[in-house]
């Protein structure tokens, strides 16, 4: 059992570098097919033809599509992206400053979101067909139709225009150098507290969607109906037998979620101006960085993949039956 | 009392209200049409130049405008089928499909009109403007096709006009004196459209305000329903078309290729669908065609899922063997015996698909990358509106709630609707 479970996970890892190559395939095919030249934009007119000359080969786009490829893919194997047209550097030391601060930010956004769901959640159970019930129900469902774009707008409206008390962008200010490490620490978290709920609320509407609809689900079960009748309090109930079984579907949402989340909340990011991967991919695309988009687009698929993959591990936690499915 | 009100009584109302409201408009329109064909049967060469996209558009607005409602009301079956109860959703669908079909109608202006941006830029919702008529200088021939060109330019609203001006405030003694964000001008009143002997100075309503170049952030409202609604449905068939394709070939031919489309889904499923419509739109640009095509591939995942899912549990009924052996053409096996079982599934996913789609569209114009310049599209509204965020709301808000409220009625028509095929869903 133990050595099929092993197994399986390392077959799931298999599958998912293979996609995951695909995946580069595909995007350095459509990079490449694409019409216009990369070159073009990084050249001035004045620069002599045997400069321009050296500077395409330096892209290494004189090569004919295949050679560029193979080279590629080889370069992959040692951890190698190449070098950004743009920023001039290697793609992994440009990525890495721009990925540590999306993962710091939608780490903290998961938790925000899974605790806020999972809280308000409960409270709705507890009081069930209440009116705090229904209104957070009616509200879960409009918060969840709102776009990104117009919640960020809004609060920035709200609380940067009308009321004038946090930033509208960035993440720090421009006295940041002069401060002590409090403020410091201040200075950040004033400025992200807008991006924060702007990334959370629709990640909480649909937590305590899934979550609420759960707790019913399950509590209408014929085996609570035995536990009730066998005497256990609603407490014991709810926090032993209904609660593991509602979260259960939750981790695999969570953990897409998160996949999401480690690509980039790219509107968030777009609206606060945030030096995160979602407006890192974008800028690489707008100005044709080639090997940054599929640096880009490799840490996002790879992240994907993992937190799938964390994700089943951890409902394997919680039900030990599912270790069939996983083998099968 | 409201709930004996039924989607048909609202549909016949609706559009019984635009017909009272631009009565004038609608009978100008049928003078212009009826000139139009006179001249045609008459004959006449270069009939063509008039046929312009807005005349098209107007025509088959002031079409549809008479005929729907008597449709509604002379079938008996259009009633039956429309006559279940109003409930929220259910309106604003109702309201986004009429302003999709009567918008030339609906609208006083093209959405594109700008004049004197110094007096028409960024006015608040319900302000109204002054302004002064020029008269028609060369009114001399009378030849039927200039006619109808004169009455075509001056009934059919465009994205120009040289005979209205805006102004702020005016006075007249000999000459007509007017002032423009304070810069003073003089006209001669033998120019202007006289009313008594007084030049004619008439005001002009804008319901939700104008934005940053004078437009009427109402027309633009309006119009953008089309290009949302345009691209959700185009793109929501697109698909449609390609994940029951994919999902009856492989379930047709089975074996490899079955895996092989399996994995490809997972490898769309597994990226952010939205990098790679950006990354295809940025490298190919941006239409309103390439925008539906591909927003339609990047949703086909789910629908492919689903669909394969129905039709391997179908492969083994027997009355789709029965029908194998019959030999019926595979084209004929899937519309016949194939989508008539599935298609219930599926359309609640394509609801919550449109919905999906119009937000990304949104989300794309907004990122500048959607078919924002071309046409008036909501996310557009907002990205331009976003600069001028500390003076005027409207320019966000009445765009961003028009937005909000679609999606929220769509993802409800869906929800109630799934909710009637299967009513374990919660």
């Amino acid at each position: 059992m133990k050595k099929d479970f092993y197994w399986a996970i390392l077959k799931r890892i298999a599958s998912s570098i293979l996609v995951l190559f695909l995946l580069v395939t595909f995007i350095f095919l459509l990079v490449r097919l694409a019409p216009g030249d990369p070159s073009q934009k990084y050249l001035s007119p004045q620069l002599s033809p045997e400069l321009a000359n050296k500077v395409y080969q330096s892209f290494g786009l004189d090569k004919p599509v295949y050679q560029q490829y193979f080279s590629f893919i080889a370069n992959l194997f040692t951890g190698d992206f190449g070098i950004s047209y743009n920023y001039r550097q290697p793609v992994v030391s440009v990525i890495k400053d721009y990925f540590l601060f999306t993962l710091i930010f939608s780490s903290i956004s998961l938790i925000i979101q899974l605790a806020l769901g999972y809280y308000l959640a409960k409270t709705a159970y507890r009081n069930e067909g209440k009116f705090l019930d229904r209104i957070l129900s009616a509200s879960s469902i409009i918060v969840f139709s709102v776009p990104a774009f117009i919640v960020g707008l809004i609060l920035i409206y709200i609380f940067s225009v009308q009321l004038d008390l946090l930033p509208t962008s960035g993440i720090k200010s421009d006295y940041y150098d002069d401060l002590n490490f409090f403020e410091r620490v201040q200075d950040y978290f004033i400025h992200l507290i807008l991006p924060m709920i702007t990334l959370s609320v629709a990640g909480i509407a649909v937590f305590f969607k899934y979550l609420r609809d759960n707790f019913t689900v399950i509590a209408n079960q014929s085996f609570i109906t035995n536990l009730k009748a066998g005497g256990f309090s609603e407490k014991e109930i709810f926090r032993y037998h209904i609660l593991p079984n509602a979260v259960q579907p939750l981790i695999s949402i969570a953990g897409i979620e998160f996949g999401i989340l480690l690509g980039g909340a790219l509107i968030t990011e777009v609206i606060f101006a945030l030096p995160g991967m979602g407006r890192l991919t974008i800028s690489a695309i707008f100005s044709r960085d080639f090997p940054l988009v599929i640096g880009c687009a490799f840490i996002t698929g790879l992240m994907m993949i993992i937190s799938n993959l964390i994700a089943d591990l951890v409902k394997i936690k919680f039900d030990k039956r599912l270790i069939k499915d996983l083998i099968t | 009392m409201l709930n004996k009100i039924k989607i048909w009584h609202f549909i016949v109302a609706v559009t019984g209200l635009i017909i009272i409201l631009r009565f004038g408009y609608i009978i100008d329109l049928l003078t212009v049409y009826y000139l139009f064909f006179q001249t045609l049967f008459a004959g006449k060469e270069n009939i063509n130049s008039f046929i312009t996209f807005p005349f098209i558009d107007n025509f088959i607005s002031l079409c549809l405008i008479f005929l729907f409602p008597i449709a509604i009301m002379g079938s008996t079956s259009a009633k039956k089928k429309l006559s279940s109860q109003l409930n929220f959703s259910n309106i604003f669908i109702i309201l986004l499909l009429v302003s999709f079909v009567f918008a030339p109608i609906i609208t006083k202006q093209h959405p594109d009109f700008q004049k004197n941006i110094s007096v028409t830029k960024l006015l608040p919702p319900f302000s109204s403007v002054n302004y002064i008529l020029l008269n028609e200088i060369n009114k001399v021939e009378s030849v039927q096709e200039n006619k109808l060109k004169d009455l075509i330019d001056s009934k059919i609203p465009k994205s120009y006009n040289d005979k209205i001006i805006f102004i702020d405030s005016s006075s007249f003694d000999a000459t007509f004196k007017y002032y423009q964000s304070g810069v003073l001008s003089v006209i001669d009143i033998n120019k202007l459209v006289t009313e008594n002997d007084k030049p004619f100075i008439g005001t002009k309503l804008f319901v939700l305000g104008t934005d940053e170049f004078g437009r009427d952030v109402f027309t633009r409202i309006v119009y953008g329903c089309r290009i949302s609604l345009i691209v959700g449905l185009g793109a929501v068939f697109v698909s449609f078309f390609l994940g029951i394709i994919l999902a009856f070939i492989a379930s047709q031919i089975g074996g490899l290729l079955r895996i092989i489309f399996n994995r490809i889904t997972d490898l769309f499923l597994a990226f952010p669908s939205i990098f790679l419509v950006v990354l295809i739109l940025a490298l190919f640009g941006s239409n309103i065609l390439s925008v539906i095509i591909v927003l339609g591939f990047s949703g086909w995942m789910s629908l492919y899922k689903i669909a394969s899912s129905e039709m391997i549990s179908l492969k083994q009924k027997e009355y789709f063997l029965t029908a194998e052996q019959i030999g019926l053409k595979k084209l004929r096996l899937l519309i016949r015996e194939v989508l008539p079982v599935i298609i219930v599934p599926v359309i609640v996913n394509l609801i919550f698909q449109l919905s999906n789609v119009i937000l990304a569209e949104s989300a794309l114009s907004y990122l500048g990358l959607g078919t924002g310049s071309e046409y008036s599209s909501w996310g557009s509204m907002i990205e331009s509106g976003q600069e001028y965020i500390t003076q005027s709301w409207w320019l966000i808000f009445i765009p961003g709630i028009t937005l909000i409220i679609t999606l929220l009625s769509i993802n409800e028509a869906g929800r109630k609707f799934g909710q009637k095929i299967n009513p374990t869903i919660g």
